[in-house]
């Protein structure tokens, strides 16, 4: 799919970006570019250049160069995406925004925030802790992911169940669109007239343009918060708890599961206190007024002991509670220690039928010889296995990919989506006609035909390959049927 | 094409619509003086692709409507030959209780919605006035809300997939039945507020809410919009989380006194704030606040619970329309500002006005009379117009009489990113058939 620059168009292209930004902003030895081919998914593609824009008009004029060359072009924020999106595929420049990382203002009394695309997620909560404020939306990778990334990927996070992901945070950007033209959609108030743009670019992986600069609400900070560990000694009983405590009408802020396998890892690396032989264990946050968080966690703790919880441990103090959730936030982390490389999914099913498809999570790897480990959040129903593998093995690569294929294909069945917040990217492009038809998809790419005419802007996403849409279905089928009926995977449920 | 002509036609392209074509059924669709040659009321999904295709072809004119509570908003249409009405697509299609979602189509009353949802201890968080009358496709269509969205979020927050109609006759799907989902592009958001402009909204999937178990409103009066205002900030940078907090000027007390034919406490300014949740959770955040209010220079008033508390709230939303209404968005602390340029403007031009604001989001519904006085009001709408815009904020005509609507700009004036605007309407709507010139920059 690369198309290397010819080194005389490659060293023009330098040239061009070195005046807009300096010789120091821009990285062209194949030394250097090698950082910049990979996000956290696996996905690999290395640019021909990387850029360091400090301002707008410099990331307008860079896109105005790559216009005028015909050369590709993906923003990059810090490269914890799951799902390619700041992956080259195409080859190009990669503009990273490491330099433009400045909170602009903070306005406590409006409840808005303005930040530049490079700011660190948690970095904007922690400038505003002094004062009790916090930007909702905390992707497991909040220490390191930029606000830029979480919007080109509409991020969530544990705690979005109840708040919602970064759409429902975000109000205005600056956009740079692919032309290199510098628009502004949305603002600091509510329902701006025309058509809600801002929600339309949030979540579009980069394809519709470059974001800026961001405002987005904030909002106080919760009175109390309590975290409940429920240990299980079946992941069917951690299941019924998930839809049993939201049948009781309490929406907890954080509703997370971790599998045995998980569990292990997260132990050998942070040891946090999760015990080793549980099959899972739910992670459940509460939070609001000290009265009535009291009275919901003794409702919580009620439904994990009706679904047989062996034992429900609260924390008592923040440092435990910090250690829980450091434990689930770098779980993806710690299963580097029990694999060299593991696969994430990130299909979403509706929360009452997370047993059936966890099972059927488990068959699909049982069928590949393959070890899966989940660690998700339960509350909304957005799996995510992952997949351990060691692609130095022959075949095994594909098999990762097949099983993660039928894994997407669970979920569309059940009546969910194969993405609920990691993006579509470039590995799940072939799995879009699973849950949309060609009708559906084609009104996207009038979309992105739109702002994108010339595809140059991370060209390579979200969609499938032209031609295969009809296929993929057929194909899924067929690969599988042979080996692996429908009979045999129900006997394996049950 | 006469009205019968057209009936026919229609009849064959989509033999299970119904299609009014008589003149006293038909001034029910009449919209800014001008009445379609027909109204079609289709019955299922495939009629409406097959009407607006045909129309499309025809180069005919669709006004997509449903309970046409929310007509009033936006420009008189440019051509209008046929009114689509979603009313006969009113099926709950399912309500997935244990998973808190629920899948409807489009001309189904958000009261009938609520009434059946309630059934199993859930309602939809969208709260916008005429809930006996508006349907879910026009609700969504017109991004249209009420004092709950401080809370709650807007449409746009819930819901969480659409079956679209597009104005080739396309029939697409954007989203799913899962409340967590960022497949593909969000086309749900550019739907939300479209005013029908890019397709015909026909199903839609919500994200539910379990009923809270309880849900009480203080009244608090305030001698000024400064004070009542410094008081939702000082609200929303604590710990309570409430529903609601709408601020009444004296004028809105007044005629919301007159429809609930009880009186409110007659303070200038009227803050009502409601809580929900567990019966402890509203016990604490209702004292706390009837003890920080008296402190902030408020006077807490009544408490209302059950059915006072319910009419309150309707009459409340009732009075965010009127036959003269600006929706005027701002940032929170512009909103006692504003009410108090807004007073001054209406009075240099003679005209009455009043105001209701969902304090807490920065929403203002400000009313005016006379509606025929239409020099002054378009005065008056410029200037205060003016005033939001430079600070941040738009103001858009949300009802007015056709002719003040030819006069002044409903939407306000456009932004660079208009040309996108402008060029995604043509890829929805090749022909231009569905809501000629309603929407922002003659869409």
């Amino acid at each position: 799919m690369i198309m290397a620059l010819h080194p005389d168009e490659k060293s023009a292209l330098v040239k061009d970006l070195e005046a807009i930004v300096g010789p120091r902003a821009v990285l062209s030895s194949p030394y250097d570019l090698m950082l910049y081919e990979y996000d956290a998914s696996i996905d690999r593609s290395r640019p021909d250049v990387v850029v360091f824009p400090a301002s707008t008009a410099e990331v307008s004029a860079i896109v105005k160069v790559a216009n005028r060359r015909g050369v590709p072009f993906v923003a990059r924020g810090a490269g914890t995406g799951l799902s390619g999106g700041a992956v080259p595929l195409q080859g190009g420049i990669v503009i990273a925004f490491q330099r433009m990382n400045r909170i602009l203002s903070i306005d406590y009394a409006n409840l808005r925030a303005v930040v530049q695309p490079g700011v660190v997620n948690l970095h904007l909560s922690n400038a505003m802790t002094p004062n009790g404020f916090y930007y909702v939306p905390d992707p497991s990778s909040q220490k390191s992911c930029t606000i830029g990334g979480n919007v080109g990927e509409n991020s969530g996070g544990p705690h979005t169940l109840i708040y919602g992901v970064t759409t429902n945070h975000v109000l205005g950007l600056e956009v740079v669109l692919p032309d290199g033209e510098v628009i502004e959609v949305g603002g600091p108030t509510l329902d701006t007239p025309g058509y809600d743009l801002t929600g339309l670019l949030v979540g579009s992986e980069g394809t519709l343009g470059i974001v800026t600069s961001i405002t987005v609400r904030i909002v106080h900070q919760p009175e109390t918060v309590k975290t409940l560990v429920g240990i299980f000694n079946t992941v069917d009983d951690a299941s019924n708890t998930v839809s049993g405590i939201v049948e009781s009408g309490i929406i907890p802020a954080a509703l997370e599961m971790m599998d045995q396998i998980i569990l292990q890892a997260v132990e050998a690396y942070i040891h946090a206190g999760y015990p080793l032989d549980a099959a899972a264990v739910l992670l459940i946050e509460v939070e609001g007024l000290r009265d009535t968080v009291d009275e919901q966690v003794n409702q919580i703790v009620a439904v994990c002991n009706a679904n047989h919880a062996r034992e429900v441990r609260i924390a008592k103090d923040e440092q435990e509670r910090q250690l829980l959730w450091r434990g689930r936030k770098e779980a993806f982390g710690a299963v580097g220690r029990i694999s060299h490389e593991f696969y994430v999914q990130d299909g979403v099913v509706p929360r009452t039928k997370l047993p059936v498809v966890l099972d059927r999570v488990n068959a699909i790897c049982d069928h590949y010889g393959l070890r899966v480990g989940n660690v998700f959040h339960a509350g909304d129903g957005n799996l995510h296995p992952l997949i351990l593998f060691d692609s130095q093995v022959p075949g095994e690569v594909e098999k990762v990919r097949q099983a993660g294929m039928e894994i997407l294909q669970a979920c569309a069945e059940a009546g969910g989506s194969i993405t609920g917040e990691h993006g579509v990217g470039m590995e799940k492009s072939e799995a879009m006609p699973l849950i949309f038809s060609e009708d559906d998809l084609a009104v996207m790419l009038r979309v992105r035909e739109t702002f994108n005419p010339q595809n140059l802007c991370n060209p390579g996403k979200i969609f499938p390959t032209p031609g295969r849409c009809a296929d993929i279905k057929l194909v899924i089928g067929q690969e599988r049927s042979p080996a692996y009926t429908q009979a045999e995977a129900e006997g394996a449920w049950h | 094409m006469s009205g019968t002509t057209l009936a026919n036609k229609l009849h064959r392209v989509a033999p299970q619509a119904e299609i009014l074509t008589g003149a006293s059924d038909l001034s029910a669709f009449a919209l800014d003086g001008i009445q379609p040659q027909a109204a079609a009321l289709p019955g299922t999904v495939e009629d409406v692709a097959a009407i607006v295709k045909f129309a499309a072809e025809q180069h005919l004119a669709v006004l997509p409507c449903g309970g046409g509570t929310e007509l009033g908003l936006g420009q008189p249409p440019l051509r209008y030959d046929l009114a689509l009405c979603t009313a006969r697509l009113n099926a709950l299609l399912e309500h997935e209780a244990a998973d808190l979602t629920c899948s409807a189509q489009a001309g189904i009353t958000l009261a009938d919605l609520q009434q059946r949802l309630t059934a199993k201890g859930q309602f939809l968080a969208l709260d916008p006035p005429n809930a006996q009358r508006a349907t879910i496709g026009g609700i969504l269509a017109a991004n249209s809300s009420g004092p709950g969205r401080l809370r709650y979020g807007a449409a746009r927050d819930l819901v969480i997939g659409l079956k679209v109609v597009l104005g080739d006759g396309t029939i697409a799907r954007s989203g799913g039945k899962v409340v967590k989902n960022v497949a593909g592009y969000d086309l749900n958001k550019l739907y939300v507020g479209s005013l029908g402009t890019l397709g015909v909204i026909v199903e839609a999937n919500f994200k539910l809410l379990p009923l809270p178990e309880r849900e009480e409103t203080l009244l608090i009066g305030f001698d000024n919009a400064e004070a009542a205002m410094q008081y939702v900030v000082a609200l929303l940078s604590g710990v309570v989380t409430p529903n609601a907090l709408e601020l009444l000027d004296h004028a809105t007390q007044q005629q919301l006194a007159q429809s609930l034919q009880s009186a409110l406490p007659g303070a200038p300014y009227l803050l009502a704030v409601s809580f929900s949740g567990g019966g402890k959770a509203v016990e604490r955040q209702m004292s706390d606040t009837r003890a920080t209010a008296s402190r902030a220079g408020g006077a807490p008033g009544a408490r209302l619970e059950a059915e006072a508390q319910q009419a309150f709230w309707e009459g409340v939303r009732a009075q965010q329309t009127a036959p003269l209404t600006c929706k005027v968005s701002l940032l929170i602390q512009d909103v006692a500002p504003f009410l108090k340029s807004a007073q001054v403007i209406c009075e240099e031009q003679h005209l009455e006005a009043s105001a209701l604001a969902h304090a807490g989001s920065g929403l203002v519904y400000l009313h005016m009379r006379p509606t025929d006085a239409a020099e002054r009001l378009a005065e008056a709408i410029g200037l205060l117009r003016a005033w939001a815009v430079n600070h941040k904020g738009t103001l858009v005509i949300a009802r007015a009489p056709t002719d003040l609507k030819k006069r002044v700009s409903v939407w306000g004036d456009t932004r660079a990113e208009q040309r996108l605007m402008q060029l995604l309407k043509h890829q929805f709507d090749p022909q231009g058939a569905l809501a000629a010139g309603r929407f922002l920059g003659g869409i």
